[in-house]
């Protein structure tokens, strides 16, 4: 994989020209998308639901702009292998920069997205601190977690297609489950203490309050919640790539 | 030749017989080379296919499927090897094996020098990126150092004959452009060893004949050649040496009008039996 930065950053500028290609807004997708869904989360949450929570479409998309991020680029990763399968067949090359590229190119659209965030910001700009300066810093322990787990998902992906179509499904629940739309506060207040074992589990549940933290509620990240995210993701990411190397020599054979 | 991937001695096992260092290794040595399939994992497998697999192992179906087997030969330098047999015989396989793509399930493979691509026209294109960006693209995949490449990128253009579409996405190009592309940049390497599926003809006529000569300068220039052909005349033409294949093992190994011969017989062989055969069945469906 060293060696072939210049492969990977090809493969990523490939990957932003043809994202939304052939659309009128053209990359302007990567601002308008947020906000859209941040939209749809506002009516659902506070006019159906009727919840009270200060500054709800900061609060939201806080959470929304860091899930784009993560739940495209597994998408992306998981597919990635497969999708390369004609190249495979012709070239040797090493795979692991199929699900590399696609997640950084993820990371540089995430990168984007924080345009859409300023925009939130105009409308609440007393929530604004130096804070948000640690955005990155919460991103990276994101982008090693995404990064172990796409690159497992993207060798599992090509025994068994499934995957693709699962993980949809598990995304989806996955999101609900992480205080996204809520608070580990709100979803515990009752004493209730199997949930917030989960919550605490649940990488996104200090990834989540992180973001919130910096961006909402001008305080200081969940620092030793994002030290265990690191090293848990670490210690994944390193299982991930010696799996993944240990399957790679089949890809040219299956695919 | 820096960043280069393929040209380091392609050591896939440890029992190869070491050549004296006074000696130069062959340009391609296989030794017993095995190469298997798993048919439970082939092609679009899903899980619900796999599992009564998983659960249950022996229902009669073969799980592996040997495409080549105990296959032997060297190729020293300046030698060319046409490899000839029937369809499904192993002989695409073979050069999968030979550059590398498929690693071996048993024995092993070493090559000496540069390995050509089997990259065949236009895989790997971006279709929205220019047809600059994608040579630089397809470069980087063979893992050819980017300086080398950007001293040719000139030359593959004018061989292309692309003109200022060059700086145009890809997905404008004509299917013809494409391939014309393709071929360019496929070929833009001189390699050491040239693995060879079929002859490449594409395009027009007037490419046709452009890329007829630049095959011939590449087997003129590369030190040993492997050549998969169902032209019989090629075999004669080009190469020094034959194996023929059948059902993933080599039949017999030799001069190229001998091996030539031998395969026309048996084609005819197989011809007369599979038309008495035909003439039994319908004998006793009449009877």
């Amino acid at each position: 994989m060293l060696g072939r930065q210049r492969l990977i950053r090809y493969l990523v500028g490939a990957d932003l020209k043809r994202t939304h290609a052939d659309t009128a807004f053209g990359q302007l997708w990567w601002v308008i998308d947020p906000l859209l869904q941040m939209a749809v989360y506002v009516v659902l949450v506070q006019v159906i639901f009727q919840r009270k929570t200060p500054d709800y479409p900061l609060f939201i998309f806080a959470a929304i702009l860091p899930w784009k991020w993560f739940s495209t680029t597994l998408s992306d990763a998981t597919s990635s292998v497969v999708n390369r399968q004609a190249l495979i067949r012709q070239v040797q090359f090493p795979k692991v920069v199929l699900p590399v590229a696609a997640i950084t190119a993820g990371t540089l659209s995430f990168l984007i997205g924080l345009i859409a965030l300023g925009i939130v910001y105009l409308f609440y700009l007393d929530r604004l601190s130096p804070w948000v300066l640690l955005i990155p810093v919460i991103g990276v322990v994101q982008y090693v977690f995404t990064l172990a787990l796409g690159i497992l998902l993207a060798a599992v992906d090509t025994f068994y297609r499934d995957v693709q179509n699962i993980l949809r499904h598990i995304l989806r629940l996955w999101f609900y489950l992480s205080p996204a739309l809520y608070s580990i506060g709100e979803a515990t207040a009752g004493g209730n203490s199997p949930v917030r074992a989960l919550l605490r589990l649940n990488p996104f549940g200090p990834l989540f309050e992180s973001y919130r933290a910096v961006i909402y509620s001008e305080t200081s990240p969940d620092w030793i919640g994002l030290l265990v995210v690191l090293l848990v993701s670490l210690v994944l990411l390193g299982i991930a790539l010696a799996v993944f190397k240990r399957v790679e020599p089949a890809f040219a054979r299956i695919l | 030749m820096a960043a280069r991937v393929a040209p380091k001695p392609n050591v896939l096992a440890q029992s190869a017989p070491m050549p004296s260092p006074s000696t130069r290794p062959p340009a391609i040595a296989v030794h017993e080379l095995g190469i298997r399939y798993n048919l439970r994992l082939t092609r679009r497998t899903t899980l619900k296919d796999s599992l009564p697999g998983l659960v249950r192992r022996d229902d009669g179906v073969p799980k592996h499927f040997w495409a080549l087997r105990n296959v032997t030969f060297r190729l020293e330098h300046g030698e060319s090897l046409a490899v000839i047999g029937p369809n499904g015989a192993g002989k695409s396989t073979l050069l999968l094996a030979l550059a590398g793509i498929l690693e071996p399930s048993e024995g092993f493979v070493e090559t000496d020098g540069r390995v050509s691509t089997l990259l065949t026209l236009g895989a790997g294109f971006e279709s929205e990126l220019s047809g600059r960006d994608n040579i630089d693209l397809v470069a980087a995949f063979l893992g050819i150092d980017h300086r080398e490449m950007a001293a040719l990128t000139p030359s593959i253009i004018e061989f292309a004959d692309i003109g200022q579409f060059i700086d145009a996405p890809v997905k404008t190009y004509s299917t013809g452009m494409k391939a014309r592309l393709g071929f360019a940049i496929a070929t833009a390497i001189t390699p050491d060893i040239l693995l060879l599926d079929e002859v490449l003809g594409t395009g027009d006529q007037t490419f046709r004949a452009k890329s007829q000569t630049r095959i011939r300068e590449l087997v003129g220039k590369a030190k040993a050649i492997v050549l998969v052909t169902h032209d019989l005349t090629y075999v004669t033409e080009f190469c020094n040496r034959a194996i023929l294949i059948e059902r993933g093992t080599i039949v017999r190994e030799g001069e190229p009008q001998e091996i030539v011969d031998l395969y026309r017989t048996r084609v005819e062989e197989r011809k007369l039996l599979a038309e008495a055969k035909a003439r039994s069945v319908a004998s006793t469906a009449s009877a």
